[in-house]
Formats: structure tokens, C-alpha cells, sequence
């Protein structure tokens, strides 16, 4: 049997039809093609799969697709305003925050969540926020101050 | 994942009847971070799983003098380790809640999951159980409270029965309380506690041990507070109370740790719990 399910992925309302034994993440990579967050552990363990529902980061492998109905639902592919990227994106960019980009979409969008509540956390508290997001390549060291850039940013 | 019915009901009525009628081969769907992983796993194959998120009494979080803490089934994580009621009256909640997993799993877990759940190193018990919680529950048959003491029967099961759902969890308040909670796990943080405890002085004569992922079930060291009980918590006495401690801990070994390293960590965790509570 199939869900109906409305709810606003990326700023726009969509309307599907789902079935309850598939999880959000894949629907978003399956049904919409939004590739941006991938499955890396499919437990909760790694945030490859993070997306924003209702502002806050989550594991999206661990939702169900049904779940999503009546949500506010942002992925990787929402950030940007076109050939515009979010700040988070440069920074990423310009520090030299990914190698292989698997868990770049995840980590981006854990750090969208955190700065949404608190512009200006502390090198502490981005390093807490982003403990449930792996990284197999670079060492964590350039995601840390790809975000803190933007956090010195936002001080200004 | 196998196929299954997703039912969505808005009222506690309508969930129970669904639960009753598929039987065990119905699941209550919460947070998901403990179901939905069971699921995928195939440890678990629903028949129906019912999400009870659309039932909005179960939403809310509320605090006064007269009846204590009130945390809805549905309310996340981190949203109760943020309310200013639990920071400033419960502070001991909001610590074993921050360390459950990460960010992204606390804005989707909830308290109540994490004790349905039962499992025995459920972070959030500990201190549920320190504080005498109870569990206000809907049951066919007319509402009930079941205390914490008498919910958690065995590994993975609680003594809920057939259609009946956790409403919310209810704290009582104490005029005077001061708790610390501690978690020893492989790495710091996402890691499950190899062992976890939470020690609480109540009017500055009362000490309550509780000991996680060191037994079936999430348990009290009874030895240890008996003879807590009156004294003044000098080093010697420190000392004494979480040696006797370790006496209510029946921990195994499994891929977390030994039971020689869990008993020797519950002497630790204690004996550092109660010299924090000294001041
Ligand atoms: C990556 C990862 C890390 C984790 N780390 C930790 C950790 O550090 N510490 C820890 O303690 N746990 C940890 N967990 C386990 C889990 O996150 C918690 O147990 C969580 O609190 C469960 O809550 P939930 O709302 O997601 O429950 P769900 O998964 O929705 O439900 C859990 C169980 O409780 C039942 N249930 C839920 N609500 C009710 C109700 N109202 N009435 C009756 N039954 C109900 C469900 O049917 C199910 O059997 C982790 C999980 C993951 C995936
Ligand atoms: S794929 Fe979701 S946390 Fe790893
Ligand atoms: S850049 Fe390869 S996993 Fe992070």
C-alpha cells in the first residue's frame, strides 16, 4: 500500500505517493534524485545522511519516508540560490574542508543546524555538534575551521 | 525492510485499538531511532507499525512545585535537555540526556523511547530511576502509573502489556536535590555506556545510586544508599559507599567491555559522582 504524503522539500510543496517500508533518505535520493546526502552506515552512526526537518539536523536513514508528511524538509540541493552557494559551501571550498565529498553533504548540513540556533558557537561546541558526522579523509581539522570562518564571519 | 501498514492515528483510543489488534506483530513508532534501526536489521518485522507523533497531548513538557516534572512521550531530547525547567530543577536529566548518541539522534529520540526501549545501559534511566519517576500510561482499561522500580522486567522488556502506551514520565520534585550523572564508554562521544550511573543527595542526608548496563535491567545499589543513609560524606565514607556499590552490579562481559572493567568503573564512577557532591 501507498502514503500519500505532502510536505515542503526545498522550499517548494510537493506531493507523493510512498510506501512505508522506505526511509526518507531514500525517497529524497530515489524519488527526487536529491543524491546530495548518502548512505553511509544506515544506522545513525555516521551523518552522512543528515538533512534539515523543521530547521534541525537529522539522520534521515533513520526516518521514514511517511514521516516526512506535514514537515519543512531542506537538503544539501536547498542551500544554494542557484549558482549562488551558502557560506557554509565556500568555506568548505576554500579551506580545503573535503577530499573524497562523501560526507560533505552531512557535515554542511549539521553545521547549518547548529549555526541556525547559535550563530556563534565556540570551537568546543562545533566540535560537540559535529560529533555524529564521520569523516574518513581529511581529519576533521579543515571542517572545523571551515565552519569557524563562518562563525568569525557572523561575529562581524 | 519488509512491507508493512503505517498507521498514523490522533488519539491514544485509536492507537491502542490498532495495537490490540495486530497483537506483538504491532510496534509503537516514536523517535525511530531505536525501532527503525531493529527494523532495517530485520530484527524486527512489523505487521503494523504505529507512529504515535499525530497525538498531540503527548507533545507537551510541563513543570510545577506540586507535581514535578511532566516529559510527553513525543517530546525530543533535546528539546527537554534545553526547557529551562529541566535545566534549573532537573539538571541531572539534561546530562544523561545530552550524551545519547548524537545531535542529529537527539533531535529524533525521545525519553520515553530511550526507557521503553529497556535497555539496560538506556543513559536516561539512571537518573529516572534515582529520582522515583513514575510512568503515566494509558491502558484500555483506564489510565494507571506504573512506578520506574516496577517497569523494566528484563532486557528489552517492560511490564507494559498489549495496547497500552507511555503517555509520559513524571518526576517528582524535591525541595532540596543535587544529582550527577556519569557515563564511561570506548570513545567519548555517539558510543553507547560500557557502564553508566547517576548518585543523588536529596535534603543532604539521602544518598540514591543508580547503575546502568551493569545488570538485566537498569538497578538501585540498595547496600551502598543503606548505609549512605545519615552519614557524612567524609573520604573514608566516600570510599566505603562505592565499594559497596560494585555489591549490586551483575555485569557481563560483551564487546564494551569486561565485567571485571564494568565493576571496577562503578567503584570509579561512584566514588568521583559523591565527591562532586560534597560541595
Ligand atoms: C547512533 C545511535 C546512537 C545511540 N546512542 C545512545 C546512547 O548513547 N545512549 C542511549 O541510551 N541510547 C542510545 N541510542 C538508542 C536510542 O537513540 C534511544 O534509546 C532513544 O532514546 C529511543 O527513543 P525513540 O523515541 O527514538 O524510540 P523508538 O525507536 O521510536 O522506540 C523505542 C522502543 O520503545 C517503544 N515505545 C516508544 N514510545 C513508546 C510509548 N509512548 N509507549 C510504549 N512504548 C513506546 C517502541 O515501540 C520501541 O520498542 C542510540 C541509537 C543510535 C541509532
Ligand atoms: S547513513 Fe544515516 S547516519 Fe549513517
Ligand atoms: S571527505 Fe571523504 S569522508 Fe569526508
Amino acid at each position: 500500500m501507498k502514503y500519500q504524503i505532502i510536505f515542503t522539500l526545498n522550499n517548494e510543496k510537493v506531493q507523493h505517493e510512498v510506501e512505508a517500508n522506505k526511509t526518507l533518505l531514500k525517497m529524497l535520493r530515489e524519488d527526487f534524485d536529491l543524491t546530495g546526502a548518502k548512505e553511509g552506515c544506515g544506522q545513525g552512526e555516521c551523518g552522512a545522511c543528515t538533512i534539515l526537518v523543521n530547521g534541525k539536523p537529522v539522520n534521515s536513514c533513520l526516518m521514514l519516508a511517511v514521516e516526512a508528511d506535514g514537515k519543512e524538509i531542506v537538503t544539501i540541493e536547498g542551500l544554494s540560490d542557484g549558482e549562488k552557494l551558502d557560506e557554509l559551501q565556500k568555506t568548505f571550498i576554500t579551506n580545503g574542508a573535503l577530499q573524497c565529498g562523501y560526507c560533505t553533504p552531512g557535515m554542511i548540513m549539521t553545521a547549518k543546524g547548529l549555526l541556525k540556533e547559535n550563530p556563534t558557537p565556540t570551537v568546543d561546541e562545533v566540535k560537540v555538534a559535529m560529533s555524529g558526522n564521520l569523516c574518513r579523509c581529511t581529519g576533521y581539522k579543515r571542517i572545523i575551521e571551515a565552519i569557524m570562518e563562518v562563525v568569525e564571519n557572523n561575529k562581524n | 525492510m519488509n512491507k508493512f501498514n503505517y498507521f498514523k492515528p490522533s488519539t491514544l483510543t485509536e492507537a491502542s485499538e490498532i495495537l490490540r489488534k495486530y497483537g506483538e506483530n504491532a510496534h509503537i513508532l516514536n523517535g525511530g531511532t531505536d525501532l527503525v534501526v531493529r527494523i532495517r536489521e530485520d530484527l524486527l518485522n512489523p505487521e503494523a507499525v504505529v507512529d504515535i507523533k499525530g497525538i498531540e497531548e503527548l507533545h507537551h513538557i510541563n513543570y510545577n512545585e506540586k507535581e514535578g516534572l511532566t516529559v510527553g512521550a513525543c517530546v525530543s531530547l533535546s528539546d527537554m535537555a534545553h526547557n529551562e525547567a529541566v535545566v534549573k530543577h532537573f539538571p541531572v536529566i539534561a546530562d544523561s540526556a545530552e550524551v545519547v548518541g548524537s545531535g542529529q539522534i537527539r533531535n529524533l529520540a525521545t525519553m520515553v523511547g530511550n526507557n521503553c526501549n529497556a535497555s539496560p545501559l538506556a543513559d536516561t534511566a539512571t537518573p529516572l530511576l534515582a529520582l522515583d519517576a513514575n510512568l503515566l500510561v494509558y491502558s484500555p482499561e483506564g489510565n494507571k502509573k506504573i512506578s520506574i522500580h516496577d517497569f523494566f522486567v528484563g532486557v528489552r522488556k517492560t511490564s507494559l502489556k498489549t495496547g497500552e502506551i507511555v503517555i509520559a514520565i513524571r518526576v517528582p520534585s524535591y525541595t532540596s536535590m543535587k544529582g550527577v550523572f556519569k557515563k564511561a564508554s570506548r570513545r567519548k562521544d555517539v558510543d553507547l555506556s560500557t557502564v553508566c550511573t547517576t548518585v543523588v543527595r536529596i535534603n543532604n542526608d539521602e544518598i540514591r545510586i543508580a547503575l546502568g548496563a551493569v545488570a538485566p535491567t537498569p538497578i538501585r545499589a540498595k547496600k551502598a544508599e543503606g548505609f549512605a543513609k545519615g552519614k557524612d560524606l567524609t573520604d573514608e565514607v566516600v570510599h566505603q559507599i562505592a565499594k559497596l556499590a560494585v555489591e549490586d552490579a551483575t555485569p557481563i562481559d560483551d564487546v564494551r567491555g569486561s565485567k571485571e572493567y564494568r565493576l571496577h568503573m562503578v567503584e570509579v564512577l561512584v566514588r568521583r559522582s559523591l565527591e562532586e557532591l560534597r560541595y
